[in-house]
């Protein structure tokens, strides 16, 4: 596998950007460490030709996310900081680092980006989709096809999470309106 | 004491309101040019109605928490949510009255053509009221702080 300059560059950035959100002490800087790993990530998803996940990842994670985070942070008391990282509990890391290591090693597993013999391109439902997808739905771009209209029914159930959500929020706080 | 009278929450800043005021109509185009060419390009319900409800975050940033919250109304806010919810569910629902199966979009090809077109446009907009109405509360809410719950008489 190769990697351009970019790509390793972005990687690094993530990796870093996602070690300080887990290890930096002061609340505050661990929110903008995770905003910006959540940038660093749609970026990534744009040069793996996903654009739809990548704006998701850029408005939700760290836009939205970053917002609610610094709100509910402001309206909470955050200790002062006596040092620079948190103190990491030993058994924490050994249970970390073996599951990063189970993970990783299903990484080799996968086919190359933009592989023309990975089995998802060749796939029969894939496939299906982009032959059918624009004479079937009327638009152009598959994945909403797959969204909307294939999959109508999941995005439904998706939407009505998103929904629940807010009313959870609303009985978790002992409110009758957003205010 | 209201949001906007917390320390750390609201500072009034010329420069912050007249960069929202600017910049404001621009966004709100944005996500509704997402939402609406979804269909065509990358994008759709779900994101466009998140950078639409980050509008709403910046006036608040800009003008006061607490300001932005009586300017909206919170009913809207309410009403865009179950609105989405039900566009979603009744075109859904409706395909299965004419005879087709569940969001089956060529059943309403009857009435109009590029019925499927429409049918999802319709999806992505119920999609990005719910999403931008959920964000916005979410911010409301958390704003609001957790201090002053309603007790069981319905006094703050």
């Amino acid at each position: 596998m190769t990697l351009t300059l970019l790509e390793g560059a972005l990687l690094l950035f993530v990796l870093g950007c996602a070690l300080g959100a887990a290890l930096l002490r002061d609340t505050l800087a661990s929110v903008m460490s995770f905003a910006a790993y959540s940038l660093g990530v749609s970026i990534l998803w744009l040069i793996l030709q996903a654009p739809d996940v990548g704006l998701t990842e850029a408005a939700v994670g760290a836009g939205i996310m970053t917002i609610l985070l610094l709100v509910a942070l402001a309206n909470t008391v955050t200790p002062n900081a006596d040092r620079l990282l948190e103190s990491i509990n030993p058994r924490t890391l050994v249970l970390v680092g073996g599951f990063v290591l189970v993970m990783g090693a299903t990484v080799p597993a996968l086919p190359a980006i933009g592989d023309p013999t990975a089995p998802v391109v060749g796939g029969e439902v894939t496939q299906y989709y982009l032959d059918n997808a624009y004479k079937q739905t009327d638009v152009k771009n598959a994945v909403t096809a797959v969204l909307a209209a294939y999959r109508g029914f999941d995005t439904l159930g998706e939407a009505v999470v998103v929904f629940a959500a807010g009313v959870a929020a609303l009985s978790v706080l002992r409110r009758e309106v957003f205010a | 004491m209201s949001v906007d009278d917390q320390p750390g929450l609201y500072v009034e800043s010329t420069i912050i309101m007249t960069t929202v005021r600017v910049v404001a109509p621009f966004v709100l185009t944005f996500a509704l040019f997402i939402m609406f060419h979804g269909a065509d390009s990358p994008g759709g319900g779900f994101q466009g109605g998140v950078i639409a409800g980050s509008v709403v975050m910046m006036l608040a940033f800009a003008y006061g928490i607490e300001s932005t919250r009586q300017w909206l109304d919170v009913r809207v806010v309410v009403a865009l949510a179950a609105g989405g919810v039900l566009t979603f569910a009744s075109i859904g629902l409706g395909t299965i009255v004419l005879g087709g199966q569940f969001l089956q979009y060529t059943e309403y090809e009857v009435f109009l053509s590029h019925a499927s077109k429409y049918g999802i446009e319709l999806v992505e907009l119920g999609i990005g009221g719910i999403v931008a109405s959920v964000a916005i509360g979410l911010f409301f809410l958390l704003a609001a702080g957790f201090g002053h719950v309603v007790d069981e008489e319905g006094e703050a």
